[in-house]
């Protein structure tokens, strides 16, 4: 028995489905991300499994229990909001102390519990400080604080960097993970963001337009997306009509392909001929746009010394990893 | 380039205490004829004393009608947020869509004149089992229908301010009651935008007087009434009480601020 089991959950808003049948399973100690785009009802079932969204029907199984029938106060579940959502009128330390205060927990085991708590996301020196004192990222980290203080059953992070700057998302993406393997506590994290979700996860449940697409881990998801869906939303992969496939590869192709730009190599003798036509710099990785028998596939070379780089207009030859390949619905 | 934004600098601050002059000198007029023993051919007055404050403030008719005047005030402002309290919670945590009911509803005080809404009230309120024209009970209500713009916009921003959904959203998850979250976290978040509407509607209030001269007049006489009936009376007795009046009006707005800063 899964510790976190999700069962048919059903929840629309005025006639319209957000999600239907919704099954879905996390073991304890597991960090799952809910990845998918915006209104893809990642967030609604979030709020569903917390409580602060009534479901239609279907059961939510916490450690054997279903705490559909169960107001939030009583679920046991820590919740991280993408707004901080701390209290504006308390210090930091009054903050953390709230879920202990409201659990009439002793002064000096709270004192004690926030400490910790504090000093687990290094700011314990911030006590006395009011949040508008902070900055995002510390913010953030006193909301995380907040929401294991309580020692939570199951952690929830509702997109919890994207108000963030890229550095201290990076950062703080790396803290999280760390805590969150140290408590071994059991966490579904939300994201938009492919990069999160592939770094932090055990396993990554791809969500679109309120149905799972796929489920697995981060490695599966990239390598084998299941669906055309699932490919264009993970990594920058090249999506070909069957036409395509089959001029470039030279051989009868029956579905769409799928083919990730880093599978594909460039050289300068080779049975593929193809042409520069435009190139951008990410940092390590050169992005090409090659043009090869009519088709212009996106071609990802590691940026190795500048004297590698081919010049728009070059002529240059492909070879592409046949194992690399997928053929997606 | 610096010589010049000097020069702006001192122009624009010309004009500021020019415009402060001009506001300040009426003011400054009362204040010198509320002290003046007496004050007619001369370019100043003629000797200065304290007589009209010390005849004002020992004039029982003149304390009464303070008296009424703050009762009155009070009791409506206390309604207002009694009332008005809850009930922006309620729209803004279940009701959003009734926001835009509600913006409609808490114009109208001022789409109708004071004039024209009086005597309204009076046809409504002057007979039968609502009887209750010349008593302060209608102006508590009456004012708190002018209060009720001031107090819902002011708070409706400081609401909108504050992120309620999510702030109510992880104070239940923690463990608190809607009760709890509301008091303990929402409350103390509306403090600013609660002190601000309670001291606008209070000065606008404290000073109104059509309403209270239409719906009550002397049966239960407010400061502003008592004022105009008192018009035909020394004018050095009406400016001790103008200057009165906009003391307290002025030492509570600094109180307000006051109470406002120290927390934030």
């Amino acid at each position: 028995m899964s510790f976190v089991s999700v069962q048919k959950l059903q929840k629309s808003y005025a006639g319209s489905p957000v999600f239907e049948n919704i099954d879905c399973n996390i073991e304890r100690g597991e960090f799952v991300t809910l990845l998918g785009p915006s209104g893809c009802g990642k967030s609604t079932l979030l709020r569903c499994i917390a409580g602060l969204t009534p479901v239609d029907s279907g059961h939510i199984l916490l450690d054997g229990q279903d705490i559909v029938p169960l107001s939030p106060q009583k679920r046991g579940i820590g919740m991280v909001f993408q707004s901080y959502a701390l209290f504006p009128n308390m210090t930091v330390e009054q903050n953390v102390a709230f879920g202990l205060r409201m659990q009439k927990v002793k002064a000096d085991e709270s004192q004690a519990r926030v400490r910790e708590a504090l000093e687990m996301v290094e700011l314990g020196s911030f006590a006395g400080r009011y949040p508008h004192q902070l900055s995002g990222g510390q913010c953030q980290r006193v909301a995380l604080a907040r929401s294991l203080v309580t020692r939570p059953r199951l952690l929830l992070l509702d997109e919890p960097l994207s108000a963030l700057d890229a550095r201290i998302r990076k950062h703080l993406r790396e803290q999280i993970r760390a805590i969150q393997r140290e408590l071994g506590l059991t966490t579904i994290f939300v994201t938009h963001d492919q990069e999160e979700a592939l770094t932090m996860s055990d396993r990554i449940v791809l969500m679109n337009q309120g149905r799972i697409v796929q489920s697995g881990d981060a490695e599966t998801l990239y390598t084998a997306p299941v669906d055309l869906f699932a490919a264009g939303f993970i990594g920058n992969y090249n999506l070909l009509d069957a036409d395509s496939a089959s001029r470039l590869l030279q051989r009868p192709v029956s579905a769409r392909l799928a083919i990730r730009p880093e599978s594909i190599s460039l050289g300068l003798d080779g049975e593929l001929d193809g042409q520069i036509r435009s190139h951008s710099l990410l940092g390590n990785v050169i992005r090409y746009r090659v043009e090869a028998r009519g088709v212009e596939v996106v071609v990802d070379v590691l940026n190795r010394s500048s004297a590698d780089l081919y010049a728009d207009g070059q002529r240059v030859s492909l070879s592409i990893d046949p194992t690399a390949l997928r053929e997606v619905a | 380039m610096r010589a010049e934004s000097h020069k702006g600098g001192w122009y624009h601050r010309a004009v500021v205490y020019l415009l402060f002059l001009i506001l300040l000198l009426p003011l400054v007029g009362t204040l010198l004829y509320s002290l003046a023993t007496s004050w007619s051919a001369s370019l100043l007055p003629s000797g200065l004393t304290l007589k009209w404050y010390v005849q004002l403030w020992s004039e029982p008719r003149f304390l009464a009608a303070f008296g009424q005047s703050l009762i009155v005030c009070v009791g409506a402002l206390v309604l207002s947020v009694v009332l008005i309290l809850p009930l922006l919670f309620v729209v803004h945590y279940h009701f959003p869509k009734l926001d835009a009911l509600m913006n409609i509803l808490i114009l109208l005080p001022f789409a109708v004149p004071p004039v024209v809404s009086s005597v309204g009230l009076l046809q409504l309120y002057g007979s039968g089992p609502m009887a209750m024209v010349g008593t302060p009970w209608i102006l508590i209500g009456c004012y708190f229908t002018i209060a009720l713009p001031f107090m819902y916009r002011a708070i409706t921003n400081n609401l909108q301010a504050i992120n309620l959904r999510d702030l109510m959203d992880a104070a239940q998850l923690l463990g608190a009651s809607t009760w709890q979250a509301a008091l303990l976290v929402v409350l103390p978040n509306l403090r600013k935008g609660l002190m601000v509407a309670l001291l606008l509607s209070f000065s606008f209030l404290f000073g109104e007087f059509v309403f209270a001269n239409l719906l009550v007049g002397t049966r239960y006489e407010t400061l502003q009434v008592y004022l105009n009936n008192m018009r035909n009376s020394s004018g050095h007795f009406n400016s001790a009480l103008v200057i009165s009046y906009f003391a307290f009006v002025l030492v509570l707005t600094w109180v307000a601020n006051r109470l406002n800063k120290d927390k934030s």
